[in-house]
């Protein structure tokens, strides 16, 4: 294999061997009895332990939308409820999602491939598979699925917790009262927004899990390739965040 | 007490799930749990309305619209949405879609029906009323203007009748005023003729006085405030002036009043006729005196050198 042909033909072979990894992992699902424990683990870590982290960028985002939102409608003509009707949609449709993903890219998706990739270079993963067990699906699964399925609860607790801060925000600053808020979060309301946020969600938390464990599976090396591991890992997730959100609001919206 | 994990991953799910079910609910409008019911109506055209739009009664927001589609029997468009338990949509309630889609704050109102009509059953129709916009308005009321337009024409046709009748009658009053009108127009107009040198000659004495205000006025305008500024002040002496001299006339009054009673000296004066007699007679006695001496003037001369002596 040429330096030239690696270049041209290396995200052709990443791609093949990231898909090829998933497949394996999900062709062993079979065996998910065998590691469920593992699986409630993950969603603990992916989850649960992110909670104060993403609650915390959320109320922050919620309020620096409101107060931005108010600051830039300097008409008279333009009601306050409509500072309710920007802040809750970009809650719902964009920051809930996307600022989650990138604390979770950076808390979830560094530690996934630390993790992996220092199993790797310690041999652990070689021990497994000696032992007789999947090591893809024993440790890769777990990560994927607790992803999946709590990337949505964190998306829903980050609208949430956004969309009280804008308000909290927005009253107790002077900017909108709660109800003017609510008016105009309500007058323009989509039903859709918040499915199209879970949708994101879910894309989002496949794409963190699967890339870090990709990377931290395939990790060479020592030490130094436990750290490019970890920290490609954080960077080629936010990479991937922001592609799939363009590519979903494209496609969806 | 250490949780497991089960626990709380099993907790934060239905937690999320649980606040997404309401948030959303709330956002649409909806009632956090059920006491809505479902109603439905039909629109010619629903300008704009799109599922999620707030359902207002006399302006207040009880429910929201669920679906919006066209109906395939008919080619008018179904909307399903709901209302508000507490809210009383009895049989006779219609509903207009209002607001601005270009702003694209569009709603549905329902009006209510009487209050002793039965209540429309949950799922039941209510029949719709065109878009009360500007136009509609007009157009609702169009009828009406017509009528009194109507109303007003034939008046006008009855008044303009009687007026010609009026003046077909060649012994009426207006024929006879006319003709008098007609006599009256052609006296003025000789006189015009006669008078025309006269006229225009006046006419160009009023323009040369008006120039003459114009150029007072015009540039000098100053002088002219002046001039009024004097003329006020005069006119405040003169009304002092006209105050003493008004003092002045009641005396006078006074003093006449006394002498026309006769009292004081001048009223003597004045209701005695016997001065005039003396004096009359005096003035006699004068007459012949001043004829004597001129006749005899020795017969005086005489003792006035005696009094000369002296």
């Amino acid at each position: 294999m040429t330096r030239n042909r690696s270049i041209i033909l290396a995200p052709a072979v990443a791609l093949g061997s990231y898909s090829l990894l998933l497949f394996h992992a999900f062709s062993s699902l079979g065996e998910f009895g065998s590691y469920r424990k593992n699986v409630v683990r993950q969603m603990v870590r992916v989850g649960v332990d992110s909670l104060p982290i993403v609650a915390l960028a959320a109320a922050f985002s919620g309020a620096v939308t409101t107060v931005q939102t108010a600051y830039q409608l300097v008409s008279p003509f333009i009601p306050k409820s409509i500072i309710g009707a920007i802040v809750v949609p970009s809650m719902i449709l964009e920051l809930g999602a996307v600022v989650t993903g990138f604390i979770l890219a950076g808390r979830v998706g560094a530690r996934i491939a630390a993790e992996l990739g220092t199993m790797r270079v310690t041999e652990q993963i070689d021990a497994l598979e000696a032992m007789g067990l999947n090591s893809i699906g024993y440790l890769i699964v777990p990560r994927v699925i607790a992803g999946v399925v709590m990337f949505p609860v964190l998306y829903i607790a980050a609208s949430f917790i956004g969309i009280a801060g804008g308000l909290f925000v927005g009253h107790a600053g002077g900017f909108v009262p709660a109800g003017e808020f609510i008016d105009g979060a309500r007058e323009f309301f989509q039903p859709f927004d918040p499915v199209f946020g879970l949708i994101k969600s879910f894309v989002f938390g496949f794409i963190i899990t699967s890339i870090s464990c990709f990377k931290g599976y395939n990790t060479l090396g020592g030490a130094e390739g436990v750290g490019l591991a970890t920290t490609q890992a954080a960077v080629i997730s936010c990479v991937y965040i922001l592609i799939a959100d363009l590519a979903l609001a494209a496609t969806l919206l | 007490m250490k949780h497991s994990n089960e626990l709380k991953v099993g907790l934060s799910i239905i937690t999320a799930a649980i606040i997404f079910i309401l948030g959303v609910r709330f956002f649409e409008d909806l009632p956090l749990f059920e006491t809505t019911y479902t109603l439905e109506t039909e629109f010619d055209n629903a300008a704009g309305l799109i599922a999620g739009n707030v359902v207002r009664v006399n302006g207040v927001g009880v429910g929201s619209i669920d679906d919006v589609y066209i109906n395939p029997e008919n080619n008018r468009v179904r909307v399903r949405f709901h209302v508000d338990r507490e809210v009383p949509v009895r049989q006779g309630s219609h509903t207009v879609v209002s607001g601005f889609d270009a702003l694209g704050v569009v709603r549905m109102d329902v009006v209510l029906g009487s209050a002793d009509s039965a209540k429309v059953p949950v799922g039941g129709f209510i029949p719709s009323r065109e878009q009360a916009d500007l136009l509609g308005s007009l157009s609702e009321k169009a009828p009406v203007l017509i009528d009194r337009m109507d109303g007003a024409l034939a008046q006008l046709t009855s008044v303009l009748e009687t007026t010609r009748s009026m003046l077909d009658d060649p012994d009426g009053d207006a024929r006879q005023a006319l003709a008098s009108m007609r006599g009256s127009v052609g006296t003025l107009d000789a006189m015009l003729r006669a008078e025309r040198d006269r006229i225009s000659s006046i006419l160009e004495e009023v323009d040369g006085i008006t120039s003459g205000l114009n150029r007072a006025m015009g540039p000098d305008g100053d002088s002219l405030a002046a001039t009024v500024a004097n003329m006020n002040a005069v006119m405040a002496r003169l009304d002092q002036t006209l105050l003493t001299l008004d003092a002045t006339a009641s005396g006078v009054n006074e003093l006449l009043d006394k002498v026309n009673r006769g009292e004081g000296t001048i009223g003597l004066l004045v209701n005695d006729p016997g001065l005039y007699h003396r004096t009359d007679s005096l003035l006699g006695s004068l007459d012949a005196l001043l004829v004597d001496f001129r006749a005899n003037p020795g017969r005086y001369l005489k003792e006035m050198r005696l009094v000369d002596l002296f």
